[in-house]
C-alpha cells in the first residue's frame, strides 16, 4: 500500500501541474501575441478573456473525433500517448524548493533529457500514421530537427554540471546561491537557441509551420487527441523553460537572500522565473520568421555542436585551474 | 515607338514569307501573317536587328471568319511596338511559340481553350482557365445565357 | 494515398493530333532562357517521388491556387500550377456589356489593385473616342493610383512574412492599410471595388476630409515604413530565407515577359509610367528602384523602396493638384469608331494592359486583359525545380500574384 501512497500523489500532483500550466499558458500566448500583433487577443469570456481556456478545454472534450479512414488504426491512438506521457514523466526532476518536488532523482539532469527525447518519436508516430503527406514531412521535420539538437542541449548543460559536481537538480540549484550560473554565457546561449528547437518554437517551429504544412504533425487529429498533443507541446515549453532556469538563472533562489527566508517563498519564485522565460519565447515566437530546415540542421550539426564541445573543454579547463589554484575541492 | 515598316517587311522577305504590314491607326505598326507562318516570323523578328525580345501579349480575336491569333512583341532596347496577327481557321491548329517566347506558355492554353483552336509542338497541352465540357467561351458562336436561360435550364 | 493528379483535373487534353503538325517546323531541343527542364507538368514525370498538393485551400497560396509539387524527400523537383478557381469570365462578359459598366468588370480582375485596373481600360477607351482626360483628373488618378499602390504592397508585405514564418508584419501592414481605405473610401465611397475612374476622368473631387487624412498619412508612414524595413529586412533569418532563392536572370526575366518590380529586380529598368507616361506621371518627380541580384530579397527590397517613391508622389499630388474639371463631356453611351486600341498602366505587378477592339456599337467587341501575374506565375513555376519546399513558397510569394487577375 505504502507504494501505492507514494506514487499516486506524485503523479496527481504532476498532471495538476501539468494542466494548470497548460490553460495559463494558452491564454497568456494568445495575449502576448495578441498585443504584438496590435490586437487583443480573447477579450468575450470573463473579464479580458480569461475563461477562455476553460472553454476551449470543454469544446475540446464535446468535439467529433472523427478517425480517417486509411489511419494507422494502432500509431494513431497510441500517438498522442507517446507524445504526452514523457512530457508528464518530465515534471519528475523539478525542483521547486529544498523540499517541494516530485522526487528527489540524483540523475535528474539526466533523466529529463531522457525521457524528452522519446517525443520526437510520438511526433514521427503522428505524422506517418495519419496517411497524410503533409503530416508526414511535418513528421519528418520534427524528428530530423529534435533528434539532431539533443546532443548540442546535453553538451551545453554539462558545464552546469561540472560546476556544479552533481546531475541533482536540486544540487545544481544550491551551488548556484548567491551567484547564479549565467555567467557562463555561452553555455546559456547554447542551451536556450538548442531548447528552443527541442520545444518546438518559432523560429524552429518545423513540425507545424502553419503556413506551409497546414498544421503538420497534428493535421488529421481532432478533439482530445489533438488536446494531448497541443497540451504536451507547451507543457515541453514550460519544462525546457523551467530547466533553463535551474540550470542557468538560479532555480528557486534570489541572489544574496538568506535560504531561510526563501524556503517558504521558493516555489512561487521558481515559477515566476519559469513563466519570464515562457514570456521572453513567445515574445522571440511572434517576431521572428521561420528558419528553413537545411539552415536549421547545419546550424546545429556544424555550428552549435562543435561550439558545445569546446566550451564544455574550457569549462573543464577552467574549473581544474581553479582547483589547482585555489586549492581545495570544489 | 513605331518600328519601320519597310525594314519590318525586309526581315520577312529574308525568311521568304509575303506578308502584310501595314500601319494602322492608334495602334501602331500590324503585320499580318498566316497561321504555319507565325513561328518563323516570330523568330526572325526575335533574332533581327530590330530586336523584338520581348513578347508583351498572346491572345485571340473572333473576328467572325477566323480567329486571329495576336503576338503583341516588343523591343527594350529600340522602344518600339509590333503587332503580328496569324489568322487561324476555326478548329485548326495553334502552333506553340514557347520555343521563341517561353512566356507564350500560359497564354496559348488559355487561347486554345477559350477558342477552341488544338496545340501543336507544347509541351504541356491542357485546359488552363476552364473544365471539361465548358464550350469555347470566347467564340461569338457561344452566347452568353441570360437569367431566364438558366433558370429553364 | 490517392494521387492528387487525378483529383479535380481536367482530363481533356487539346493537344492536335498528328497530321495537322506543319511539315518542317521541328527544332532542336534547346531549351529557351536558361531552362533546365521544359515544362511539361508534373503528369508526366516519373512516380518514385511523393506528389503533394498545395492549395486550392492553404494558408499560403495567394488566393486560390493549386500547385502540384513532385517532392524527393524536401527538394522540389517538378512544379505545376494550376488556374481557373476564379475564372468569371472578365472578357467575355465585357463583350455585352456598355463601356461605362465594363469598369466594374475590370475592379474585379486584380482586387486588390482596382484603380490600376479601371485606368488601362480607361485609357484605352479614351484613345479609341480620341478624348482626353484634364488636368486635375490626371493629377487625382495618379493620387489614386498612389494611393493603391502602397496599399497592394502592403497586401503583399504581410503575407510575405507569413509565408516566412512572422506573424507580426501582416498586422502592422494591415494597420497601414486602414488608414489608406479610409482614404479610398472617402473619395471613391469604396473601400475595394472602387469604379473611381472612367474614360474621360474620374468619378468625383477629392473631398477636405479625405485631402486631411491624406496629410496624415503623409507624416506618420515614412516612419512606419522604415519600422516594416527593419522587421524583416534587417533580420538575419530573413536574409537567409530570401538571399540567393529564386534568381531570375535577364535573360529568363525578358523570356517569360516578366514586368514590373519582378523585372526591375532583375535589373531592367522599364517602367511605364516613366516608358509610356500616362495619368500625370510625366509631371511628378520620382525615381525607379533597380536592383541586380534578382533573388527574393532583391524583389522585396524593390517594392518597399517603390512604396517610398509612391509616398513621394503622393504628396507632390496634393500639394500641386491643379484647378480644373474632375472630368472631361463624354457621352454616357460611349460609341467609339471601329479600330483597335492599347492602354497600359503601372499596376503593383507589372503592366496592366487593356487591348480594346470596338466595331462602332456600344458593345467593345473584345477586351483583351494583359494580366501581369500570369506571366510572374509562370516565372515561378519554371524556377521550382530544385528548391526546397520551404522555398517554393517563399518564391511563389515574391512574385506577387493575384489569382483574380491570372483567372479573369
Amino acid at each position: 500500500m505504502s507504494i501505492v501512497q507514494v506514487v499516486v500523489p506524485r503523479v496527481l500532483a504532476a498532471l495538476g501541474l501539468m494542466l494548470l500550466n497548460g490553460v495559463v499558458l494558452i491564454y497568456m500566448l494568445r495575449k502576448v501575441l495578441g498585443h504584438l500583433h496590435l490586437r487583443l487577443g480573447p477579450m468575450e469570456n470573463g473579464w479580458h478573456g480569461i475563461a477562455q481556456t476553460t472553454f476551449d478545454v470543454l469544446k475540446l472534450l464535446t468535439k467529433e473525433d472523427p478517425t480517417p479512414k486509411a489511419v494507422d488504426k494502432a500509431l494513431y491512438f497510441i500517438a498522442p500517448a507517446i507524445v504526452f506521457v514523457p512530457s508528464l514523466m518530465a515534471y519528475a526532476a523539478l525542483p521547486f524548493s529544498n523540499s517541494v518536488r516530485i522526487v528527489n532523482l540524483e540523475l535528474g539532469l539526466l533523466f529529463t533529457f531522457a525521457v524528452l527525447s522519446l517525443v520526437p518519436l510520438g511526433i514521427l508516430a503522428a505524422g506517418w500514421s495519419s496517411n497524410n503527406k503533409w503530416s508526414l514531412l511535418g513528421g519528418m521535420r520534427a524528428v530530423g530537427s529534435q533528434i539532431s539538437y539533443e546532443v548540442p542541449m546535453l553538451l551545453a548543460a554539462l558545464p552546469v554540471v561540472m560546476m556544479a559536481g552533481s546531475m541533482n537538480l536540486g544540487d545544481i540549484v544550491r551551488a548556484q546561491q548567491p551567484l547564479w550560473f549565467i555567467y557562463n554565457v555561452p553555455a546559456f546561449i547554447l542551451f536556450f537557441v538548442a531548447g528552443l528547437i527541442e520545444s518546438g518554437q518559432t523560429p524552429f517551429d518545423l513540425a507545424e509551420a502553419d503556413s506551409e504544412l497546414v498544421s503538420g504533425f497534428a493535421t488529421e487529429y481532432a478533439s482530445m487527441k489533438f488536446g494531448l498533443l497541443f497540451l504536451s507541446e507547451f507543457s515541453n515549453t514550460f519544462i525546457f523553460a523551467a530547466l533553463t532556469v535551474t540550470l542557468f538563472l538560479g532555480g528557486w533562489g534570489i541572489p544574496f537572500v538568506p535560504e531561510a527566508i526563501m524556503q517558504p517563498i521558493a516555489p512561487l519564485v521558481f515559477m515566476i522565473k519559469t513563466y519570464l522565460v515562457i514570456y521572453l519565447l513567445m515574445v522571440i515566437r511572434g517576431t521572428l520568421p521561420r528558419v528553413r530546415v537545411d539552415q536549421l540542421l547545419t546550424l546545429g550539426w556544424k555550428f552549435l555542436l562543435p561550439v558545445s564541445i569546446a566550451w564544455v573543454m574550457i569549462t573543464g579547463l577552467v574549473i581544474k585551474l581553479g582547483q589547482t589554484v585555489f586549492g581545495g575541492a570544489q | 515607338m513605331l518600328p519601320d515598316v519597310t525594314v519590318t517587311r525586309r526581315i520577312l522577305d529574308g525568311v521568304g514569307i509575303t506578308a502584310s504590314v501595314e500601319e494602322v491607326a492608334i495602334l501602331g505598326v500590324v503585320c499580318r501573317v498566316s497561321a504555319e507562318q507565325a513561328r518563323t516570323a516570330l523568330r526572325a523578328f526575335r533574332d533581327s536587328d530590330l530586336a523584338f525580345t520581348f513578347m508583351v501579349d498572346l491572345f485571340g480575336v473572333d473576328t467572325g471568319e477566323a480567329i486571329d491569333v495576336v503576338y503583341h512583341l516588343r523591343s527594350l532596347a529600340r522602344d518600339e511596338e509590333l503587332f503580328v496577327k496569324a489568322e487561324h481557321a476555326y478548329d485548326s491548329a495553334l502552333t506553340s511559340v514557347w520555343k521563341v517566347f517561353p512566356a507564350a506558355h500560359f497564354p496559348e492554353r488559355e487561347c486554345a481553350e477559350l477558342f477552341g483552336l488544338k496545340l501543336a509542338d507544347h509541351p504541356n497541352p491542357q485546359r488552363l482557365l476552364t473544365t471539361d465540357g465548358v464550350p469555347p467561351l470566347l467564340r461569338k458562336s457561344v452566347r452568353l445565357r441570360g437569367p431566364e436561360e438558366v433558370r429553364n435550364r | 494515398m490517392s494521387d492528387p493528379r487525378e483529383i479535380g483535373r481536367p482530363s481533356g487534353s487539346l493537344a492536335a493530333p498528328d497530321g495537322i503538325l506543319p511539315a518542317g517546323t521541328y527544332e532542336p531541343e534547346v531549351l529557351p532562357a536558361g531552362l533546365t527542364r521544359a515544362p511539361v507538368g508534373v503528369n508526366a514525370l516519373a512516380t518514385e517521388h511523393l506528389i503533394v498538393n498545395m492549395g486550392p485551400q492553404h494558408p499560403s497560396t495567394h488566393g486560390v491556387l493549386r500547385v502540384l509539387i513532385e517532392l524527393d524527400g524536401e527538394e522540389v523537383k517538378a512544379g505545376e500550377a494550376s488556374v481557373g478557381y476564379l475564372h468569371r469570365g472578365i472578357e467575355k462578359l465585357a463583350e455585352s456589356r456598355r463601356y461605362s459598366a465594363v469598369g466594374t468588370l475590370m475592379d474585379r480582375g486584380d482586387y486588390i489593385s482596382g484603380i490600376h485596373n479601371e485606368m488601362a481600360f480607361a485609357l484605352a477607351a479614351e484613345k479609341l473616342i480620341d478624348v482626353e482626360a484634364p488636368r486635375r483628373a490626371n493629377w487625382l488618378r495618379s493620387l489614386m493610383a498612389e494611393i493603391n499602390r502602397i496599399a497592394s504592397h502592403l497586401v503583399w508585405y504581410g503575407p510575405m512574412g507569413l509565408d516566412t514564418g512572422a506573424m507580426g508584419p501582416f498586422l502592422y501592414a494591415m494597420r497601414d492599410r486602414e488608414v489608406l481605405l479610409d482614404i479610398l473610401e472617402d473619395v471613391t465611397g469604396q473601400r475595394m471595388m472602387f469604379n473611381y475612374v472612367r474614360p474621360g476622368g474620374v468619378l468625383a473631387d477629392i473631398t477636405p476630409a479625405a485631402e486631411k487624412k491624406i496629410r496624415v498619412f503623409l507624416e506618420t508612414f515614412d516612419q512606419y515604413l522604415d519600422e516594416h524595413i527593419e522587421i524583416l529586412a534587417g533580420n538575419e533569418i530573413f536574409q537567409a530565407r530570401m538571399r540567393g532563392i529564386g534568381v531570375i536572370d535577364r535573360e529568363r526575366a525578358v523570356g517569360f515577359a516578366l514586368t514590373g518590380a519582378n523585372l526591375r529586380a532583375s535589373g531592367l529598368s522599364f517602367d511605364v509610367r516613366k516608358d509610356r507616361p500616362y495619368a500625370a506621371y510625366s509631371e511628378l518627380d520620382f525615381s525607379i528602384p533597380v536592383a541586380q541580384e534578382g533573388d527574393c530579397f532583391a524583389r522585396f527590397m524593390v517594392r518597399m523602396e517603390e512604396m517610398r517613391q509612391s509616398v513621394r508622389m503622393i504628396r507632390q499630388c496634393i500639394d500641386g493638384l491643379p484647378e480644373g474639371e474632375f472630368t472631361a463631356k463624354v457621352p454616357k453611351v460611349l460609341r467609339p469608331p471601329a479600330g483597335e486600341a492599347y492602354g497600359a498602366v503601372e499596376s503593383p505587378r507589372g503592366e496592366l494592359g487593356v487591348h480594346l477592339i470596338s466595331d462602332g456599337s456600344d458593345t467593345p467587341y473584345r477586351m483583351r486583359y494583359r494580366p501581369p501575374a500570369l506571366y510572374a506565375l509562370q516565372v515561378g513555376e519554371s524556377l521550382l525545380p530544385g528548391v526546397l519546399l520551404a522555398d517554393a513558397v517563399v518564391i511563389l510569394g515574391s512574385t506577387d500574384i493575384v489569382l483574380g487577375e491570372i483567372d479573369r
